[in-house]
């Protein structure tokens, strides 16, 4: 769960990241820093920071959802921060 | 969960009678499976294998919802079957197997194929192609977001 803060005002989101993520980081998380009530567009900016040295990585983050274990987030709402948060480049089962 | 519908991700080799003994009934004339396999060529390359990575947890909530919408659209009475493999996989080897049952091949028909086609759509898959130039590619999809 993501519930650790760093302190009152800032909290360290994990991210679960799959499929072309896998790429460009070693670890299968991805840990940011974002400020109280962020919503899912300031964690989008945030983690395109961690990103900022690599285009292929942001232009897939431009592809990409997040979502927590039940559903897809909108960008315009909330981060739900007692949900474990997954980033969800496009799919392609079967 | 409905006892008429089975959803399951797995890293074990898929079992299509499994899927044919749970989508069956005493009323139902019809049953329709659909088994993907891994195929040996792709976008012009020749492929050894491919490795799927999913997000089990979401991925068996979405099959569970892609399910529950189509009973709702082809009956309350229809069987339902969905479930995809993970990990590698070589040519030839079943990725995913649907099936469904009903009274009449139409419904079945149809049900099987939304299946099919909304899970390639909504559901948490991703797949890695590896090709016999040593070379590995994560395959384009469709984006889940709908930010602009």
């Amino acid at each position: 769960m993501n519930d650790v803060s760093v302190d009152s005002e800032t909290r360290r989101i994990r991210i679960r990241m799959f499929g072309g993520f896998r790429q460009f980081r070693s670890e299968s998380e991805l840990a940011v820093e974002l400020e109280a009530a962020p919503t899912v567009a300031d964690l989008r900016a945030q983690v395109a920071r961690a990103f900022r040295d690599d285009d292929n990585a942001l232009s897939l983050l431009k592809a990409s959802a997040f979502a927590t274990d039940t559903r897809v987030l909108d960008d315009d709402e909330a981060v739900p921060l007692d949900a474990d948060l997954a980033l969800l480049p496009p799919v392609c089962g079967g | 969960m409905s006892k008429l519908i089975h959803v399951e991700t797995t890293n074990r080799p898929l079992d299509a009678a499994a899927a044919l003994e749970f989508c069956s009934s005493p009323g139902h004339g019809a049953v329709d499976l659909f088994i993907g396999r891994v195929r040996d060529f792709n976008q012009g390359k020749s492929v050894l294998g491919v490795s799927y990575d999913l997000h089990e947890t979401l991925c068996r909530n979405v099959f569970r919802e892609l399910a529950e919408e189509t009973a709702k659209q082809w009956g309350s009475e229809i069987r339902l079957w969905l479930c995809h493999r993970h990990g590698r996989l070589d040519v030839g080897d079943a990725s995913v197997i649907a099936a469904a049952s009903s009274r009449h091949r139409d419904e079945a028909f149809r049900a099987c194929r939304q299946l099919v086609e909304e899970m390639k759509h909504r559901a948490p898959i991703w797949k890695q192609e590896h090709y016999t130039d040593g070379d590995s590619e994560w395959v384009q999809g469709h984006a889940l977001c709908s930010h602009g």
